[in-house]
């Protein structure tokens, strides 16, 4: 019997919001055994072929066909959002009752009704409110607990088995992860669209401009490939800031709590007075978009001008100190600063307007209105099956696992910024030097 | 059945120190000194720089290279000593008791070094202490901050463990240990009432059960948990890290013990205390270790490679085609075969050879170590970022080299230094040795009692006649710590093959 509740509550958030913002992906997320309607579908668009496969499971069993039916329906709309769960629980109470002789779902005359699902409660704390953004498909429907859920218990289980008493006193703590700032509903992020992209690495210079980092060092970087589409090879460019996740895995690791997710609006920020270098969020971020600065700016820089402390007095802003973590901090000291709130400097200078950075939350901001507008195009976060829930969408084809990388058309140098790769590793790189963007050789 | 121990030759290192130690003891200090310099000159030059690490991602580099290899291989090192001391006395199984002092001390020294070697991969060492002041905090989601407290209850436990073990033997021994390490003794004596004795050793009794418990949670837990709770690198997660973790750290434990232990029964000539049946026991343990070890590798290569996802299908592959993974697959394959051969044919069993052999093992498991961090972040996360990024590549430099080495001379200097304070072998009787009649306690070194003596005891061993000379049981009060003169030549030479043979193993 389809009665198990808490997976199906999940998804009535995001189909919401998604009526209004551009076709579902095409069902690629649906269970195989669900009938494949995409997301969009209503319980009307169940047919009589539906009826009859239902009709047939459900004779073979020895309940009630007739309720198994009701039942069934009822919970897709449920899933659907189009009931709710206390209406859904309430409406056949009874009949459950007489059939199975017991029905333990809560219902209001039963008492102790809590219709809010595990998952929900997670998210209303973390205060990621809802999934702002329907239309890519998301690991964040799950009910399993959450990594920050599931670290919080498992340190605080540590925590016991080490020093028991200690860790009875400090029971109240388990709340404060690595996150800092006033609980806000703010998430800043981007729509990228690639197909936009033309690869002139402006963002990468303007980033480099901005913050001041160090030569070789690309806080954003634009990823060129190719990809052989049926024996026709076309090129793709994926431009790649830090993604500022919701469930920033470089945050869980840190040691000393340097790397924070800021609650007001979602950035996720190093502490330069208090990171250790140890490199930690770095080896934990799937992105690749940590680097220990060197602190050796190159001269197309004039130097950091913005603030580097932010609204809490923290300092996050510009290039971190020498053996400091550093990373793009979607220029937190624009974010900070009334004039300029809601811009970063790779957005502005892009010459196609592919960047769109606004606060995801927001249905009139400008990445969400951009997503709205090209509804048809297709869309993905990167690597989203890992379970950070980047907050970067992406519009246009993900590359694929075979994408060969390339250094066309335009290169690092021709903005006059060294070459990534030759960086970090120039005594030891002998032969990789001279195709060092192709490098990845296990393609 | 555990074998007479003579008191007087356990002691006779407090007193006596030869030309050899002192050599010995400057070859360290200098290489300590480097260690020194190298550390120095990559906090001024900063570790991105001065170091052949990088950054992963479009720089194509390694952000963990060496230095933490070297520190999951101290770790790994460190549950040998203590774990077979705490057998000792949870299973009472006596004949080992004559190494369990010396594989204390090798604990403490080894999660000092693991420690160290944090340090050394630390972008800003001046914060440190960052981590303890957030660790209420930090620990209910970082892994390292786990790591830290298990490691600091680790290292306080053993601590614990040792001082307690030791307090019967110093206070009985007082009288007849060197005056100038008076000040260190009182420490360890803090608070001692002689009728303490009972209690502390159910004390320690627990404290072994404690670390015992310890050793799976930490090298078999803690530290697989460093690595496999992160999704992004894939070369790191595996159901089976854990197990596979803890028998390779058991296996280089086992492998140094060996080696530390041989070096000693050498260097003093303490061939008769410390059997010869004791090593080959060892050995045995040591060859099934690596034999698991090596049935590990295959368990990994081979889900590796059938049918794996690409990203781990490309990771096995690469290393596969890396020299280092067929040095340590050979090295290990060589000792096992060596280690399984003398338990057929005994007459094949030779110390020195048992010491090369651990050797190769424990730099086997150090590459390996290093091969599981290096190898995961050449080609990280998942793809199409595996291959829109450039593969890493990393061979550690002069400096990360200095440093690792730096802290294998270290711990050869920490036991040139503890066994001239405290002895390296457990006296159970320590009072006899005090209270007994002592007709030579007189000056002179050529009383007939003591050539004597000495003559029996020494059985026509390494330091033979020599040894004779150098048993000097002089009044502790007036005795001359630095008196050197012509004693224990054999003695020196030995300890600085035993050390040499071992550095020059990791210099490969
Ligand atoms: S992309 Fe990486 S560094 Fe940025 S928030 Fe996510 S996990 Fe952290
Ligand atoms: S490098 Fe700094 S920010 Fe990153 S995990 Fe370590 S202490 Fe935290
Ligand atoms: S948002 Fe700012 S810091 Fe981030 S990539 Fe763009 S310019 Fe750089």
């Amino acid at each position: 019997m389809s009665t198990d509740g808490d997976e199906t509550t999940a998804r009535q958030d995001e189909s919401v919001p998604g009526h209004d913002e551009g076709p579902e992906p095409d069902g690629e997320g649906v269970d195989p055994g669900m009938p494949d309607l995409g997301y969009t579908w209503t319980t009307g668009d169940l047919d009589d072929d539906w009826e009859t496969r239902a009709r047939q499971k459900l004779e073979t069993v020895d309940f009630d066909t007739e309720l198994g039916v009701e039942l069934s329906r009822d919970a897709m709309a449920l899933a659907q959002g189009e009931l709710s769960r206390e209406t859904f629980n309430e409406k056949h109470h009874a009949d459950v009752h007489e059939e199975f002789g017991v029905d333990e779902r809560p219902t209001r005359e039963v008492g102790a009704v809590t219709y809010e699902s595990s998952a929900d409660a997670q998210r209303a704390s973390t205060s990621e409110s809802d999934e702002p953004l329907p239309g890519v498909p998301t690991s964040s429907g799950r009910t399993f607990p959450s990594r920050r859920g599931l670290l919080k218990s498992m340190g605080a289980a540590g925590a016991a088995s080490v020093t028991a008493g200690l860790a009875g006193c400090m029971d109240g703590l388990a709340d404060t992860g690595p996150e800092r700032g006033e609980a806000g509903d703010v998430q800043f992020g981007m729509a990228i669209d690639t197909d936009r992209c033309i690869a002139c690495m402006l963002c990468a210079e303007a980033c480099k401009r901005e913050n001041d980092t160090d030569a070789g060092t690309h806080w954003m970087h634009v990823f060129r490939y190719e990809e052989d589409e049926y024996g026709e090879v076309e090129e793709g460019y994926m431009p790649r800031p830090c993604q500022h996740c919701s469930e920033p895995s470089c945050t869980y690791v840190c040691p000393t709590q340097a790397r924070f997710k800021r609650n007001d609006d979602g950035l996720v920020l190093t502490d330069y007075d208090t990171c250790i270098g140890c490199k930690y969020c770095e080896v934990a971020c799937p992105y690749g978009v940590n680097s220990l600065s060197k602190d050796e700016p190159t001269d197309i820089s004039p130097g950091f001008t913005g603030s580097e402390t932010d609204r809490h007095g923290n300092t996050v802003g510009g290039t971190p100190p020498e053996g400091i973590m550093g990373k793009c901090t979607f220029c937190v000291h624009r974010q900070d600063d009334s004039a300029q709130r809601g811009t970063t400097a790779c957005e502005e200078e892009c010459p196609v307007d592919a960047i769109h950075f606004g606060d995801m939350n927001d249905p009139d901001s400008k990445p969400r209105q951009y997503l709205r507008e090209n509804r048809q195009e297709a869309r993905f976060k990167l690597l989203d099956e890992i379970g950070n829930e980047p907050n970067i969408v992406y519009l246009g084809d993900e590359p694929s696992k075979d994408a060969d990388p390339i250094d066309g058309p335009y290169t690092y140098e021709d903005l006059g910024m060294e070459r990534p790769a030759e960086d970090g590793a120039d005594e030891v790189v002998a032969d990789g030097t001279d195709d060092s963007n192709a490098g990845g050789e296990g393609s | 059945m555990s074998p007479d121990i003579d008191g007087e030759r356990v002691l006779r290192p407090l007193h006596n120190t030869t030309k050899g130690h002192f050599a010995l003891l400057v070859v360290f200090g200098l290489a300590a000194l480097w260690l020194l310099v190298a550390w120095v000159y990559q906090l001024r030059g900063g570790m991105m720089t001065v170091t052949n690490l990088g950054d992963w991602g479009t720089a194509g580099g390694v952000p963990w290279g060496l230095y933490i290899g070297a520190f999951v291989w101290w770790i790994g090192i460190a549950h040998g000593g203590i774990a077979i001391s705490a057998a000792v006395t949870v299973f009472k199984i006596e004949r080992f008791r004559p190494i369990a002092r010396i594989a204390e001390v090798l604990t403490v020294f080894a999660l000092g070094m693991a420690a160290a070697n944090i340090v050394f991969s630390l972008g800003r060492p001046d914060r440190i202490f960052n981590t303890i002041v957030q660790w209420p905090l930090t620990v209910y989601h970082s892994p390292l901050a786990w790591d830290i407290a298990v490691i600091t209850l680790y290292l306080v436990l053993s601590l614990t463990y040792i001082t307690l073990s030791l307090r019967d033997e110093i206070y009985a021994l007082r009288p007849r240990l060197p005056w100038w390490l008076g000040p260190i003794y009182s420490v360890i004596l803090l608070g001692y009432r002689p009728a303490e004795s009972e209690k502390v050793e159910q004390i320690t009794w627990w404290l072994a059960v404690a670390i015992l418990a310890l050793v799976p949670l930490l090298s078999g837990g803690v530290v697989p948990w460093l690595f496999g709770l992160i999704a992004a690198q894939p070369g790191w997660f595996g159901a089976a890290a854990g197990p596979s973790m803890l028998v390779e750290s058991l296996t280089s434990a086992m492998a140094f013990v060996i080696i530390v232990v041989a070096a000693f029964r050498y260097a003093y000539g303490w061939e008769d205390m410390i059997e010869e049946a004791i090593l080959v026991d060892l050995s045995k343990v040591l060859a099934l270790l690596v034999l698991a070890t090596i049935w590990f590798v295959i368990h990994d290569v081979l889900t590796g490679l059938y049918l794996a996802p690409a990203h781990i299908d490309v990771i096995t592959e690469t290393m596969l085609t890396l020299p280092f993974f067929w040095l340590a697959i050979g090295g290990l394959l060589v000792s096992f075969t060596y280690l399984a051969a003398t338990v057929l044919r005994p007459d094949w069993f030779s110390i020195p050879v048992l010491v090369v052999v651990s050797g190769v093992v424990a730099i086997s498991i150090l590459n390996k170590k290093v091969m599981f961090i290096v190898e995961g972040l050449m080609h990280p996360s998942v793809p199409p970022l595996t291959n829109l990024y450039p593969a890493g590549e990393y061979f550690p430099n002069w400096v990360e080299w200095s440093l690792v080495l730096g802290s294998i001379v270290l711990v050869g200097l920490g036991f040139v230094i503890v066994s001239k304070i405290i002895p390296m072998i457990e006296l159970e009787d320590a009072g006899e040795l005090v209270d007994e009649p002592r007709s030579s306690r007189t000056d002179g070194d050529s009383s007939p009692d003591v050539a004597a003596d000495g003559g029996v005891l020494s059985g026509g061993k390494l330091n033979g006649s020599a040894a004779d000379t150098e048993r000097q049981p002089v009044n502790s009060a007036i005795s001359d710590p630095v008196d050197t003169t012509g004693r224990g030549v054999a003695e020196s030479d030995t300890v600085g093959l035993d050390s040499d043979s071992a550095t020059t193993e990791e210099d490969r």
